[in-house]
């Protein structure tokens, strides 16, 4: 009777998913990776004959230098917002139920204006001739202004703003379900604050760390307007190499075989970094 | 339920495009590359609707028609320069019936007949600038007369260069003497090194905007597009237009008609009320660009018809380029060198 | 002491968040063309703007697709998440990294495929293409806060609910929609937030039929900061907050 009842909805739900993912995800990718073992043609963009020459040209140090340097961006940006957003969630879990809902709104607001304009917002802030310089130099803090637009540190900056909900959402997710008993239950066995954090606390929202990691960090290797506004495009990334080879060299099957081998290196990463934290979760325990 | 939310969706989405009255004009354009008040005027003596969708780079312009193809619904679009010729050889574009245009007689000679489209018979000029010097005498001592110039320790760091590829090569070809269309591997590897000297000064490469360096105080002398800056003047009076020695580089933007246009006919009536004197000069007044029709630069403002900026005499389009299309292997060079030059190699 | 540091820090976060909001806004009401000085006090880019009916179309048009989409990506997020979480079947890991690959492939590429696809199938391009690939692109992020929510959920709950007798479908719309329902909002709001910021997929796949808001905003911001764009934001700024204050209007007069 019981199964009866679920097949149904346990099908129904199978082949929406599957269904949606097929036809938008695979079928395109499976496009990309046609095209990355083409050759790259003129007057079509791809033609036959099948080749691995796109993979070839990936060998070049160039491209692992730019991979790792998207990668250092990338993860730093995940980093601060992480400094930024885990203990920004926490306080939100401990406001009101109703001011809660409020919060998380007034949070997500500034993030409805373009994230475009926004940068160029942080532009105006940041200029030699921009708002903090000035402010500074009439509170006679400085002398002279201070270079910050097309810095690294701008970059990195303007990512974490548009980034940061991404990591505070899914924390707050779980910390809006860490449960009070818990956290009293491990004081009352005597555990001090910093053990019950370390003990309770972070295994716990771990999964919520993990998902905002994620959610930063895979984007941000592929933002190719923040470096180019902020960093004056003299930092080459991942994200901008791949939107040149497609549109300025007319080169898709490298930019295929590119956005590829990214794929593949970031679940490389990923894979081995759970790995390793299912080892040391082993010894641990 | 959700079956019948979804073809909801899909009859909004059909009826959006299956609009049936065939007074639509699609127009592929540059974003606020046209006043809103000439596509107003135009309705207006027509009854044509006109709806004006964007983009913001040729290449993009250029892989969606290509990819669009028979499904395309664009009825006009502008693409710069050389573009016009790959379009037209690639077969993307329906030739234009001069019986239908009038007015074209009174566009410049010089910017009718180019090398891009022979006797124009696929493209009619829009309007046209130039990529030349940009120099803030607040803050430079001293004449900039050339491209090379660019070079001199004085501007360490306080360089600008638009973030164009061909462009950027143009200048390092042409100080080093060649052809800013250059398909010498050889030559483009001499320019590359050339500009690798460069890059050290380079605070910023901007192609967005490029006024906008030299009025955050972050730049001072570099490149610039004449029309930009026309527009930087007005709040930064010091920021001059300088024409290099070696020579500018020209583009000019021309009207064409996709070859799968739904709408031709009013296409073509288009053309023909953008080429009437006076929304050619208001084109021209608004946006900031010359226009190519001698009849309307007899009716502008007499300000902006002798800014030598909008409008260089002879003796500024000395040595001065359009770019031409240089085949897709000799962009397979660029690429590579200007990847290199990005990252620092 | 516990009560008023969460409170500051809040403050502080919230305080930088909206800094370059009110840069914009204080700009939007700026004479001078530029951003870099004042020219007095105007209120000619919200003219502008209201005279600009295409920007106001678009703008609709934007919206609209903002909310179907993150509608409709948290549905099927949310269903994708608790598949993964509650049945076994095969294909699971190839499920995951389908997910993966839409979150890590670059725009471009994503929007590149998405066109050769719908060309392929001859579908017309306008609201449905853009609403199918906003769907897509949404997904993972729906699909990564639901799970991170489930992944800490009692497994004991839906045992004894099912025990009790209730089928698979009453057990998720009793037991686990309530539980998920915070990383459902979550969901949405980024869904909702991803599909009103997206150009370049939305470059490729939109028609001429159905311009969005983001493909005239970036072109027009590209070509230099222009006050217009200033007052667009101030305007969904305050449009938001305002539905916001309602919103919390409405639920505390049906509390009482």
């Amino acid at each position: 009777m019981h199964n009866l009842m679920q097949q149904p909805f346990r099908t129904a739900v199978l082949v929406l998913v599957w269904g949606w993912l097929l036809f938008l995800v695979l079928a395109p990718n499976l496009l990309v990776v046609g095209a990355s073992v083409m050759t790259r043609s003129p007057g079509t963009f791809i033609s036959l004959p099948l080749t691995l020459d796109a993979y070839r040209q990936l060998f070049d140090p160039l491209y692992l230098e730019v991979f790792l340097h998207s990668l250092y961006m990338a993860a730093m940006t995940t980093m601060v917002c992480l400094l930024i957003g885990y203990p920004f969630a926490w306080s939100l879990s401990k406001m009101g139920k109703q001011r809660q809902v409020l919060l998380v709104f007034l949070l997500i607001v500034p993030f409805w204006t373009n994230s475009l304009v926004r940068t160029y917002a942080l532009k105006l802030i940041l200029a030699t001739n921009g708002l903090l310089n000035s402010a500074l130099m009439s509170l006679g803090w400085i002398d002279e202004p201070i270079q910050m637009l097309y810095t690294e540190g701008a970059v990195i900056v303007g990512l974490v703003y548009l980034l940061l909900p991404f990591m505070i959402l899914p924390l707050y997710s779980v910390f809006e379900d860490l449960r009070e008993d818990l956290l009293r239950a491990s004081h009352d066995l005597g555990a001090g604050r910093w053990s019950t954090f370390i003990h309770v606390i972070v295994p716990l929202t771990l999964p919520g760390v993990l998902a905002g990691v994620m959610l930063v960090l895979l984007p941000a290797m592929g933002l190719f307007f923040v470096p180019d506004i902020l960093g004056g495009s003299r930092n080459l990334l991942v994200g901008n190499v791949i939107k040149n080879q497609f549109l300025d060299a007319r080169n898709w099957p490298f930019g295929a075989a590119a956005s590829i081998v990214l794929t593949l290196a970031m679940a490389f990463l990923m894979f081995a970094h759970r790995l390793s934290k299912r080892r040391i979760g082993e010894h641990g325990v | 339920m959700k079956k019948l939310a979804l073809a909801g969706l899909l009859a909004v989405g059909l009826t959006g495009c299956s609009s049936e009255e065939p007074q639509v004009l699609n127009l592929y354009n540059w974003s606020e590359y046209m006043p809103q008040e000439v596509l107003d005027r135009f309705t207006e003596e027509t009854g044509i609707q006109v709806v004006y969708t964007t983009y913001d780079s040729n290449e993009a312009m250029y892989a969606r028609l290509k990819l669009l193809d028979d499904s395309a619904a664009y009825d006009l679009a502008v693409p710069s320069t050389y573009y016009v010729s790959k379009m037209r050889q690639e077969d993307l574009l329906m030739p234009i019936d001069r019986a239908k245009i009038e007015g074209f007689d009174q566009l410049d000679p010089d910017l009718v007949n180019l090398d891009i489209d022979r006797d124009n018979q696929y493209s009619v000029p829009y309007l046209w600038g130039t990529t030349g010097l940009a120099v803030d005498t607040a803050d430079v001592e001293g004449e900039v007369t050339a491209w090379a110039d660019l070079w001199d320790d004085r501007f360490d760091g306080r360089v600008m260069l638009t973030n164009d590829m061909r462009e950027v090569f143009h200048v390092g070809l042409r100080v080093l003497g060649y052809s800013g269309n250059s398909t010498n591997p050889e030559e483009i590897e001499q320019a590359y090194e050339k500009l690798q000297e460069l890059m050290p000064s380079v605070r910023t490469f901007n192609s967005d905007a490029p006024r906008m360096p030299y009025l955050e105080g972050e730049t001072d002398v570099g490149m610039i597009w004449n029309g930009e800056a026309v527009m930087g003047r007005d709040t930064l009076p010091t920021l001059e237009y300088v024409y290099p020695e070696e020579g500018i580089i020209a583009w000019l933007d021309s009207f064409v008609i996709p070859k799968n246009a739904k709408n031709p006919d009013a296409a073509h009536k288009f053309i023909s009320f953008v080429l009437k004197p006076e929304i050619s000069a208001l084109i021209s007044e608004e946006i900031g660009y010359a226009t190519p029709n001698l009849a309307a630069r007899e009716l502008l403002d007499d300000a902006v018809a002798s800014d030598r900026a909008s409008y260089p005499t002879p003796e500024d389009m000395v040595n001065a380029e359009f770019q031409t299309d240089i085949g897709d292997d000799a962009l397979q060079v660029y690429a590579k060198y200007w990847e290199m030059l990005k990252s620092g190699q | 002491m516990n009560r008023w540091l969460p409170r500051t820090y809040l403050t502080l976060v919230y305080l930088l968040l909206y800094v370059p909001i009110a840069v914009l806004v204080v700009f939007s009401f700026n004479e001078s063309r530029t951003g870099y000085d004042w020219g007095g006090l105007s209120l000619r880019w919200y003219e502008a703007l209201f005279n600009n009916r295409a920007m106001v179309k678009a703008m609709w048009n934007s919206l609209w697709l903002a909310l179907s989409a993150a509608t409709i990506s948290t549905l099927i997020g949310a269903l994708t998440a608790l598949a993964l979480h509650r049945y076994r079947f095969r294909g699971k890991q190839v499920l995951n990294g389908m997910l993966f690959v839409v979150m890590m492939s670059p725009e471009i590429v994503l929007a590149i495929s998405l066109l050769a696809l719908f060309l392929l199938v001859g579908m017309q391009l306008g609201y449905v293409s853009l609403l199918l690939a906003h769907v897509t692109f949404c997904l993972p992020f729906v699909v990564i806060t639901v799970t991170a929510r489930l992944s800490g959920f009692d497994e004991r709950l839906p045992e004894a609910a099912r025990d009790l007798g209730a089928s698979d479908f009453v057990m998720t719309r009793t037991v686990l929609i309530p539980v998920i329902m915070p990383a459902l909002l979550a969901g949405w709001l980024l869904g909702f937030t991803l599909s009103l910021d997206d150009v370049v997929v939305s470059t490729f796949v939109s028609g001429p039929s159905y311009e969005i808001l983001p493909l005239r905003i970036y072109s027009m911001v590209r070509v230099g900061l222009k006050p217009e764009v200033n007052a667009l934001g101030a305007l969904l700024l305050v449009f938001s907050l305002v539905m916001l204050i309602l919103s919390q209007w409405i639920l505390l007069r049906s509390r009482r």
